[in-house]
C-alpha cells in the first residue's frame, strides 16, 4: 500500500507538470473503484458512469489545489461524494438516495456463495438510510479509515462511527439467519 | 450508536474499532487479551466478521467504458486565460484606464497652452479689473475641469468596453474548446465501444 501511494504521488507530480498520460494512468487505477462507489450510491449504471467522468475531469482541473498528494484517494472520493449529492439535489431535492432501485439484485455473488445470501445482503443494504449505506460502502467495500471517511463525508469521525456501527447493528440482525444457513464458507474478514 | 443494552460488556465500541483495525496499536494487544477472556466480546467479534464477510460477497462491477483524456491542451485554459483569471485582470484593466487617462490629460494640457493663447490672455489681463480677471479665471477653470471629466469618463468607458469584449471572446473560445473536447471524448468512447463490443449497437 505504501509503495502504491508513492507511485500515485509521483503520477500526481507529473500530472501537475502537464503530463496527460500520467493522469490517464492514475485514472485507470481508480476508475473502477470510483465507478462502483457511485454505482452503490446512485443505483444507476449510466448515472454512475457519467458521474465518474465528471469526477475525473474535475479532479484533473483542480489537481493543483490538492495540498497533500498522498491523500489523493480521499480527495477524489470527496469530489465523487459531492458530485453524487449534487445530482441527487437536482433530481429529488428532498428524497435523495431514498427508494433506490435495487442495483445489487442484478449482481451475481462471489464464487462459493449462494444467491440467497446475495439477495439477503442486497435487501439488508436497501433497508439502511442513505448516510448509513454510504458509510458501509466506504468502510466495507472501499476500505477507508474513519479519518478518511470523515474527510470524504465532511463530518466528524464520531459521526462516521455512529453511522457505520448503527448500520452494522441493523445488518447483523438482518443477515444472521442467511449467514447461518450459508455457514462459514468464504469468510473473507 | 451502539446497542449497549443488548451487549453486556462495556468495551463494545473498542471491540468494533478492533474489528476494523482502527484501534491504536498500543490498545490492540490489550484488546486481544480481553477477547480471549470475555466470551461476550468473542461472540460479538465473530458476528461482526460474519456480517462484513457477508457484505463482501457482492463483487465490484467492471466499468462499462474506460475513462481516458485525450489532450490537456483541448480543455485546459490557455496561458493567457490562466493569467487573465489569476487576479491580474483587475490590475491590468486599472493600469489600462490610468494610462489612457494620463495620455488624454497630457494631450489636453499641451493643446491648451499654445503660444498664441498665452499672448491673447496677457492682452486681456492688461485692460481688465481684478474682479473681472477673477471671474474669467474661475469660468476657465470650471470649463477645463468639466472637459477633463468628460474625457476621462469617455476613456474609462472605452477601456471597459474593450475589456468586456475581450472577456466575452475568451469565454466563447473556451466554450468552443470544451465542445470540441466533449465531441472528441464521445467519439473515443464510441470507437472503444465498437472495438470491445462489436455487436453491441445492433
Amino acid at each position: 500500500m505504501i509503495f502504491r501511494a508513492v507511485e500515485d504521488t509521483d503520477l500526481i507530480s507529473r500530472v501537475r507538470r502537464g503530463d496527460i498520460e500520467a493522469y490517464n494512468l492514475l485514472v485507470s487505477r481508480w476508475e473502477k473503484r470510483v465507478f462502483n462507489y457511485l454505482l452503490r450510491l446512485t443505483a444507476h449504471q449510466e448515472d454512475a458512469l457519467d458521474l465518474s467522468q465528471d469526477v475525473f475531469l474535475k479532479a484533473y482541473q483542480n489537481i493543483r489545489k490538492l495540498d497533500d498528494p498522498a491523500r489523493f484517494g480521499p480527495w477524489l472520493y470527496r469530489i465523487a461524494h459531492n458530485e453524487a449529492y449534487s445530482l441527487f439535489r437536482q433530481r429529488r431535492p428532498e428524497t435523495a438516495l431514498d427508494g433506490l432501485e435495487n442495483i445489487e439484485a442484478g449482481r451475481n455473488p462471489a464464487p462459493g456463495f449462494s444467491v440467497d445470501l446475495s439477495l439477503a445482503v442486497t435487501a439488508a443494504l436497501d433497508r439502511l438510510n442513505p448516510e448509513q449505506r454510504e458509510a458501509v460502502v466506504l468502510k466495507v467495500y472501499e476500505g477507508f479509515t474513519f479519518d478518511e471517511m470523515g474527510e470524504i463525508l465532511g463530518c466528524p469521525v464520531s459521526t462516521v462511527k455512529s453511522r457505520i456501527y448503527t448500520a452494522l447493528d441493523l445488518l447483523k440482525r438482518e443477515l444472521a439467519p442467511a449467514a447461518n444457513r450459508t455457514g462459514n464458507r468464504g469468510d473473507a474478514c | 450508536m451502539l446497542s449497549t443494552d443488548s451487549f453486556p460488556c462495556g468495551r463494545a465500541e473498542a471491540l468494533r474499532d478492533f474489528a476494523f483495525d482502527e484501534l491504536p496499536a498500543g490498545e490492540r494487544h490489550e484488546m486481544e487479551q480481553h477477547i480471549r477472556a470475555c466470551d461476550d466480546c468473542a461472540v460479538e467479534l465473530d458476528r461482526l466478521r460474519m456480517t462484513t464477510a457477508a457484505l463482501r460477497i457482492l463483487p465490484d462491477r467492471e466499468i462499462p467504458r474506460r475513462i481516458a483524456f485525450v489532450s490537456d491542451e483541448v480543455f485546459q485554459p490557455s496561458m493567457w486565460a490562466r493569467f487573465w483569471n489569476s487576479g491580474a485582470r483587475l490590475g491590468f484593466a486599472s493600469a489600462c484606464v490610468l494610462a489612457v487617462a494620463v495620455l488624454v490629460s497630457a494631450w489636453h494640457v499641451s493643446s491648451a497652452f499654445k503660444p498664441g493663447a498665452v499672448q491673447t490672455a496677457a492682452a486681456v489681463v492688461a485692460s481688465a479689473s481684478p474682479e473681472q480677471i477673477q471671474a474669467v479665471v474661475t469660468r476657465a477653470v470650471a470649463r477645463t475641469r468639466e472637459e477633463d471629466a468628460k474625457l476621462i469618463q469617455a476613456a474609462v468607458a472605452d477601456a471597459e468596453h474593450k475589456r468586456d469584449a475581450r472577456y466575452r471572446a475568451q469565454m466563447v473560445a473556451l466554450e468552443e474548446n470544451f465542445e470540441v473536447f466533449r465531441k472528441t471524448m464521445n467519439l473515443g468512447y464510441a470507437r472503444l465501444g465498437a472495438s470491445e463490443f462489436p455487436g453491441a449497437g445492433q
